[in-house]
Order: structure tokens, then C-alpha cells, then sequence
């Protein structure tokens, strides 16, 4: 058996890591790229969301590679999402690929008893914690990334070093060999040389799920925003979905439970997706943050609704809009970036 | 009550409810073109029509109710999602008519158990000075009326607005073909209910069919649960509401004689965009003429209209040709 899964951001470095642990072969297609993107859209319906066509590129490029068990999740709730294994199934069989589609309709225990062959709870247990631990360093990394990305004086030194840090953490085998990395990194970026200036504008960045983890998808806008000289916030993280600290989740203290309260007052129910944590962020961070930049793919069924909805919640900073689809050019979406943040800072300074 | 969405499946259920607890039902007029722009104008401009559409029909009503029922509808059968549209209604009809009478909402969510729903309809006591068991009966005369509304279409084999007009005592106008009988073509349309017929959202596409002289074919007229039977075997289980009457009516329809499909949808229906290409590749298999209609605020009639001469003409020239060489079917 060897197991394809689609991307999504670094979420690899994890998978990678659980399945050296439970020696499971597991195919890794390339990282989305131009390639994989046009196969997507060569075997896509026309009208389907950007995910859609990326993991189908995936599947593709995997099954290439020698794939014959693949993985996607797909979780129940009113979005295009859970439905994409079954379409994505037909069409790959109809490409005439011999594979077996694992999803969630089957049950938790099915899924990992036959993504591992059969191993015991614990050793599952104990790769899933050590797939975490790495996710985590990457995005402690990356937080302090986008607060150095604004003011380092050599432009491109963070990214540098956050690619480094990827290829260091990826190939680290125990967790004492993580704590180092974790600790030289952080040095390291700590000491970077910066600028000083007055405090940077700040810009959450929030939308949908796919879009705002994968860099691929959403052409770097926290790069870019960053070489424009603003702090990003990004409101989802992946450690938010797969994270189980129990107090965390108890307390409501996640990013997504929070931004649920405070968008009550507009949204009374769950939109599916992460349409109701769209409109909370703008509420959430009324004060806080200088402007929102809300990412979605085209079509977009539960941001589509959150975009309706969000022009008459009341508090919350500037919102920009950026719809991704396979038409979308970087020049346009930096010249919208640019005119954005010209305005937050006339706004910022009145 | 706006006259858009869910009112072709679930109005005389509705009704029945509400006038049971001693309210006036208004419904909103036909959908006009002065709806539609009201609603688009309201909107960001990649919803979908429909969507709009409703819209339009919640600004019409303002101003001629005191109550607008807008209900947010999640699922009406476990793991079975109306799309997110359907789940943020009432939110988003706040959110873009400030100006909306006082908007009745219930969350209908079965899978959280029939208690919750019910939950839900009893906080609408607050509106209705009634005791509680008053709300019960009319919640089951509501449902018998919806149970008769569903088996007079099924025993009649008529469309939803042309069961509306049955039950509302119009006097019914029997359609005119101009094509003789026999060699009628077997079209088949499937679409979501409220996109089927609505005849500004659709340009009177079914009567334009009818006039054609096309027995026209609709999920409606099919029993529910052949067609979920239809879905499970095809797809396995249910995962959109209206997956049913898309990939299971053509799943049915395709067992059965039919000369060509009419796949009608809206641009930027999330759900219909993978649906429609699972539907695709079925009737392409089995070589019978399929189209997807792609609808929306900007298409003009007479583009739609030349695209259906071509398709009916396509499917009576396939159907003489297999004629001539001898076959019955034109399979």
C-alpha cells in the first residue's frame, strides 16, 4: 500500500513525520505549483472552488507517483468540502487510476486502522503528538515571523530563515533535536537586524480555511503584506483544528470559539465553513487591529454569506476583499494590497 | 412570506400553520424584473440568483407585513445540508434589509433531534398570544397538509406552482402542443425546485418545452424515495438536500426511456457545480443528449432559447435517424 494525500500549507512536515513513525509509505506530490494547478483545472467542473482543483492536481500527481491508497478528509457540514471525495473519485477513476479512497464517512477507527496498517493506539497516538509537536514549532516560527517581517532590514531574511526552519524541522528525528531547532531559530530571529519605527500597522488576515494556510493559493499575501511594512495576524492556524488541549477547547479560548460569541449579535447560527469566524474576526478585533484582509476562493459558498453580512457589522476595521481563482494575477491582488494599506496609514495618522 | 426558495416545496405546509394560529398569510407576487434588481442591488455581486431573488422578495414585503418568516434551514434529514446559503437567511436578510419587519426565524436542524426543531418553532410562541397546545395542532396541521400537498403532485404528476394553483382553486389552463402525439420527445429537466419554477429565473423554460411539444419530465413528479434509493446507489449516502432531485431523478430517469437531459442551474451554486458533472458524466455514458443551462441575472432569452432549438433539434433528428435504421428507441 502507499498512500497519496493532497497538500494543504506545511501540513506535510506533519504528515511526514506520523508516517515515518508508523512506517507507513506514503507518496508526498510536489508542493502546489503552477503544474499542479493546471492539471486540477484540466479534470475539474469549471465551477468548482479553488481547493477543489488544487487536491485534485494532488490526487493526480500522486497516483502518478505510484499512489494507490488515497486520503482526503472530508468533514460533514453545509460546504462543498465533504463532497469533494466523491466527485474527486469519479473523475479519477474515470482517468482509468487503480486506487482505493479512504475518507471520513467511515468512521475514525476505520480511517487509521487502514492509513496504518493496523498499528496499536499508542504508537498512533505517539506519531500524531510528535506530527503536532513540529506543526507547532513551524507556526511559533511563523508568529514571530510576521512581527519581523515589517522591520527587518534586509528584505526576504525572515523568509529566509522560515525556510530554513522548514528543512530543519522536517528532517528532525526526536523532540530534543525540535527543542534545539526551536531555540536556534528563535535566536536567530531574534537577532535580526531591523528598523526602528513607530509601530507597525497591523493586518489580520482571516477567510477561508484552504486559502489563508496555503501560500500556493493565496500568492503570499502575508509576504506581501509584509514587505509593505505591516504586522500580519492570521486568525486560523492548522494547531487550531487538530490541537487537544483540553483546557483550551473547555474554556473557549481558541481564536474560533471567541470569534463565535462576539459575531452573535449578527450571525445566529453556523454558516458552514468558516463563514460565522469571518464575520466574528471583524467584531473580535474591533480595536486592535488597523484593517482586515479576507481571503476566500471563488464561489465560495459560506464566505459569499460572511461577505454579505459583513458591510453592516457595526464595529471592526477596513476590510479588503481578495477572491482567488485560477484567473487571479498577483500584479492585480499587490496594486489592491498597495492602495489598502496607503489607506490605512492616511487613516491611521488622522 | 416571500414567494422564492423553499416556498415551492414546503408553502401549503406553511400556510397551513400559520393560519391555524389565526395570522394572515401575505405572500409576495410573482418574481418581476424590478424584484430581481432590488434584490441584486442589495447584494454582493457573486451570490447566487436565487439568493437575490429571495432578497427582492423580502425588500417587496416591507412595508405590507408585520412578521416575514425566514426560517434557517440546515438539514431536514440527518447528514443531509442545505447549503450555506439556506443556513444564514435570516442573518443575511438583517444584514442587507435593515429596514425588514420583524424577521420569525427557526433553526430546523434534525441532526441535533427532532427536539431541538421543535424547541425552535416553540420560541415563535412569543409572537402568538395562543396556549402551547394550539402550536401543537398546528404543527400537525401543517404537516397533513404538506403530506397532501406531496400526494396530490405525485398522483397527478403535476409541477409544484400548477399544485399551488390546483389547491388554490385556479381554474387551470390545459397547455396547447402544437406537436401531434406519439412523437412526442421525453425531455427530462432537473434543477432545484426553486430555479424550475421560478419563470423569471428560468425565462418560462418549461413552457417554452411544453409549447415545443416536449413532454417535459421533472423530479417532482417522482417518488422521493425512489430517487434517494437512486442517490445511494449511485453515490452512496445523501450528502446535499437537493441531490436527490439532481443526481437521482437523472439516475431514474436514465432507467427509463428518455430522449434527452436538461441540467438547469444557477452560476454560482456551489453544490450544482459538482453535482451537475457527476450527472454529466452518467448520461454521457450512456450516449443520450444532456446540456447544462447556466443561469443568471444577465442571461437574455433569446440566447437561451436558441440554445434549446439547437438541443431539440439535435435530440428529433437523433430520434428520426434511429427511425430510419430500424431501432424503436432512440437508444
Amino acid at each position: 500500500m502507499r498512500l497519496g494525500v493532497p497538500h494543504l500549507g506545511d501540513v506535510w512536515i506533519g504528515v511526514k513525520a506520523m508516517a515515518r513513525e508508523l512506517n507507513v509509505d506514503l507518496v508526498l506530490p510536489p508542493s502546489n505549483n503552477q503544474k499542479t494547478l493546471a492539471l486540477g483545472i484540466k479534470y475539474s467542473p469549471e465551477t468548482a472552488c479553488l481547493p477543489f482543483k488544487l487536491t485534485l492536481g494532488n490526487m493526480i500527481e500522486a497516483l502518478k507517483m505510484g499512489a494507490d491508497m488515497l486520503f482526503i478528509p472530508g468533514g460533514p457540514g453545509p460546504c462543498r468540502f465533504g463532497y469533494y471525495n466523491k466527485v474527486q473519485k469519479q473523475i479519477l477513476i474515470e482517468l482509468g487510476y487503480q486506487f482505493e479512497m479512504v475518507t471520513q464517512g467511515r468512521g475514525l477507527t476505520y480511517i487509521l486502522q487502514k492509513l496504518t496498517n493496523n498499528a496499536p493506539m499508542w504508537k498512533i497516538v505517539k506519531a500524531y503528538m510528535f506530527g503536532i509537536t513540529k506543526l507547532n514549532i513551524l507556526e511559533n516560527l511563523e508568529r514571530e515571523i510576521q512581527k519581523v517581517r515589517p522591520v527587518e532590514q534586509k528584505k526576504g531574511e525572515a523568509n529566509r530563515i522560515y525556510q530554513e526552519a522548514i528543512f530543519a524541522v522536517d528532517n528532525a528525528a526526536t523532540y530534543s533535536e525540535l527543542r534545539k531547532l526551536r531555540r536556534d531559530f528563535l535566536k536567530r530571529l531574534h537577532s535580526v537586524p531591523i528598523i526602528e519605527t513607530g509601530l507597525p500597522l497591523m493586518v489580520g488576515v482571516t477567510g477561508e480555511f484552504y486559502v489563508l494556510i496555503d501560500r500556493f493559493s493565496n500568492m503570499d499575501v502575508e509576504i506581501e503584506l509584509g514587505k509593505l511594512g505591516v504586522e500580519v495576524r492570521r486568525a486560523i492556524f492548522v494547531s487550531h483544528l487538530v490541537s487537544a488541549n483540553p483546557f483550551i477547547l473547555l474554556l473557549g479560548l481558541r481564536e474560533k470559539d471567541r470569534a463565535h460569541k462576539a459575531a452573535r449579535k449578527y450571525v445566529s447560527h453556523h454558516l458552514g465553513g468558516d463563514g460565522w469566524q469571518s464575520v466574528g474576526e471583524k467584531v473580535l478585533h474591533d480595536k486592535d487591529w488597523d484593517g482586515i484582509v479576507h481571503l476566500e476562493p471563488f464561489g465560495c459558498l459560506p464566505e459569499i454569506m460572511a461577505r454579505n453580512i459583513m458591510p453592516s457589522v457595526k464595529e471592526g476595521p477596513p476590510v479588503l476583499n481578495l477572491i482567488y481563482d485560477e484567473q487571479t494575477s498577483k500584479v492585480g491582488m499587490l496594486s489592491r494590497l498597495e492602495a489598502f494599506v496607503d489607506m490605512l496609514y492616511r487613516r491611521k495618522r488622522a | 412570506m416571500p414567494r422564492a426558495l423553499y416556498y415551492y416545496q414546503y408553502f401549503p405546509m406553511l400556510k397551513a400553520f400559520f393560519e391555524h394560529l389565526d395570522t394572515e398569510v401575505v405572500l409576495s407576487t410573482p418574481t418581476t424584473k424590478a424584484t430581481l434588481l432590488a434584490g441584486c442591488h442589495r447584494m454582493v455581486p457573486d451570490t447566487c440568483l436565487p439568493i437575490k431573488v429571495f432578497v427582492g422578495h423580502c425588500l417587496s414585503l416591507v412595508g405590507k407585513c408585520e412578521y416575514v418568516f425566514i426560517p434557517s434551514i440546515r438539514c431536514t434529514r440527518p447528514k443531509t445540508y442545505y447549503c450555506s446559503k439556506f443556513l444564514g437567511l435570516p442573518d443575511l436578510v438583517r444584514a442587507v434589509i435593515p429596514e425588514c419587519p420583524t424577521i420569525l426565524d427557526i433553526h430546523v436542524d434534525i441532526d441535533k433531534g427532532s427536539k431541538d426543531v421543535r424547541r425552535s418553532i416553540y420560541r415563535l410562541r412569543k409572537y402568538f398570544p395562543n396556549e402551547q397546545r394550539d402550536l401543537e395542532v398546528a404543527c400537525l396541521n401543517a404537516l397533513r397538509a404538506l403530506y397532501d400537498y406531496r400526494k396530490l403532485m405525485l398522483a397527478e404528476q403535476l409541477t409544484p406552482p400548477q399544485t399551488l394553483e390546483r389547491l388554490a382553486g385556479v381554474p387551470q389552463v390545459p397547455l396547447k402542443t402544437s406537436c401531434p402525439s406519439g412523437e412526442k420527445v421525453r425531455v427530462s429537466i432537473i434543477g432545484h425546485p426553486y430555479v424550475l419554477y421560478d419563470d423569471l429565473i428560468n425565462h418560462h423554460l418549461v413552457q417554452y418545452l411544453y409549447r415545443a411539444g416536449c413532454e417535459v419530465l421533472v423530479p417532482e413528479m417522482l417518488d422521493h424515495e425512489e430517487m434517494e434509493k437512486a442517490v445511494v446507489n449511485t453515490m452512496g449516502r445523501i450528502y446535499w438536500e437537493y441531490e436527490d432531485v439532481l443526481v437521482g431523478a437523472a439516475a431514474v430517469y436514465l432507467s427509463d426511456d428518455i430522449d434527452g437531459v436538461i441540467a438547469l442551474t444557477v452560476f454560482g451554486c456551489g453544490p450544482d457545480s459538482l453535482m451537475v458533472d457527476i450527472v454529466r458524466r452518467r448520461v454521457q455514458a450512456k450516449n443520450i443528449p444532456f446540456i447544462n443551462i447556466m443561469l443568471d441575472e444577465h442571461v437574455a432569452e433569446a440566447g437561451l432559447i436558441t440554445r434549446l432549438e439547437a438541443f431539440l433539434d439535435m435530440i428529433q433528428r437523433r430520434k428520426e435517424n434511429s427511425y430510419a435504421s430500424g431501432r424503436t428507441s432512440s437508444r
